[in-house]
């Protein structure tokens, strides 16, 4: 019943990137709530669960994208990978880390996106957009992530309430 | 006889005597009781009002999503009626087709519409809006399908000048504008000038609006131009698109 929830909250948030949020978009930049939700499991979850959210996450985001097959996967992998890591180095409580946190996780991943494009494709990324797209990327995803990470928090507050957490109970 | 006047005299005095006492307090009473009535009756009637009131108010909410449906309604049916018109005059094979969502990355310029391979869409089919080229089919599912549009690094157009008739490649910069490549440095191409689809490629059929040039850059060193191209369509709002099914 957990991990349905879990499936659910995935497919909202999907839904919701991949319709409604473009009418949010800064000069043609969105949040991206799959990075989001990666960072959430790699920081409230075990390093298997970041990890595999990455995966998961990574491997969806590619098969509903026309990019190369692998990006996402890549980069979610080792984002959920770094952070569930470094979770245990430093406290990672209050707007802040978390803002700060989404910012790093999100000029990685457009990083790992510019690169495999402009290598192993050639394709055509002009550079602007590391010092145009990448930036106000990375800061509406700090800006917008610490709210959601508020939402998910009550929601999978509720969530332990009426059903037990394998993960929780796993990690503990 | 006498008695009997005298008890009557008597009943006559304490009856009024009593009813002058009494009658401060029954008027007292009367109204109190009276204005307890009423306000009983108004606050029933208000309660009534009230109900009366949160209805109208659902009645004209529904009422005004009634009239936003229909307004979408017109608004959608004039614009398909656009596209069949330009679908007439094209004189092509084609389907018209809903954006039903973006990539869920937001570095690839990607949309997915929602007719497939149920419909005789296919890959490498041309999409287009009364506007101009939007993109192509790179993926076509049995309900729905990916269009690569042409503004995504990984999308190439051959093209030609309207004015000069120079050709060259549209390629997208994963931004909202594209670049056309490969124009000589010696091509005579100002700003403004409309850039169409040359037919060569055999994805998109001939003299199709990609968009208009807004810079040209010419190098002293180097072989071409740079030119940035705004394409004619918008592509951030994208809702009904046509394809070309042959």
């Amino acid at each position: 019943m957990y991990y349905i929830a879990q499936i659910l909250i995935v497919i909202l948030l999907f839904s919701i990137q991949t319709t409604w949020l473009g009418m949010f978009s800064i000069g043609g930049v969105i949040p991206d709530l799959a990075l989001i939700w990666v960072v959430f499991c790699a920081v409230h979850y075990s390093r298997t669960v970041g990890i595999g959210s990455g995966i998961v996450i990574g491997i969806l985001q590619d098969s509903l994208s026309g990019g190369l097959l692998g990006v996402n996967t890549l980069s979610k992998s080792f984002i959920g990978f770094f952070f569930s890591a470094l979770k245990d180095k430093f406290f990672v409580e209050g707007i802040l880390p978390i803002a700060f946190f989404l910012a790093i996780s999100s000029l990685f991943d457009g990083l790992v996106f510019y690169l495999s494009i402009n290598t192993v494709l050639e394709g055509g990324i002009t550079t602007s957009f590391l010092y145009q797209s990448l930036p106000i990327y990375s800061f509406y995803n700090a800006l917008v992530g610490p709210v959601i990470f508020l939402v998910l928090n009550r929601t999978n507050n509720w969530l332990n309430s009426k059903i037990q957490d394998p993960y929780m109970s796993r990690t503990n | 006889m006498s008695l009997s006047n005298k008890q009557e005299k008597e009943i006559s005095f304490l009856d009024s005597f009593a009813s002058l006492i009494l009658h401060p307090f029954q008027n007292l009473f009367t109204q109190s009781i009276k204005s307890v009535s009423d306000g009983v009756n108004h606050y029933l009637d208000l309660v009534n009002i009230s109900k009366e009131n949160d209805r109208l108010k659902s009645e004209v909410e529904r009422l005004i999503n009634e009239k936003n449906e229909l307004i979408e309604r017109i608004s959608g049916q004039k614009r398909v009626a656009a596209l069949m018109v330009y679908q007439k005059d094209r004189k092509k094979d084609s389907l018209v087709a809903s954006v039903i969502g973006r990539d869920a990355t937001q570095w690839s310029k990607v949309v997915f519409i929602n007719k497939g391979t149920r419909d005789g869409v296919k890959n490498q089919l041309a999409v287009v809006t009364k506007l101009g080229v939007i993109g192509q089919i790179i993926h076509s599912g049995f309900t729905t399908s990916k269009v690569l549009l042409t503004i995504d690094s990984r999308s190439a157009i051959d093209a030609v000048f309207q004015q000069s008739r120079v050709s060259g490649v549209v390629v997208g910069t994963g931004d909202q504008q594209c670049q056309v490549k490969f124009v000589p440095n010696t091509a005579k191409v100002q700003v403004g000038d409309r850039v169409l689809s040359s037919g060569l490629g055999g994805v998109f059929p001939k003299g199709l609006v990609i968009g208009t040039v807004s810079q040209v850059v010419r190098k002293k060193q180097g072989l071409f131009q740079e030119i940035t191209l705004t394409p004619s369509s918008d592509f951030s709002n994208l809702e009904e698109v046509l394809v070309f099914l042959s």
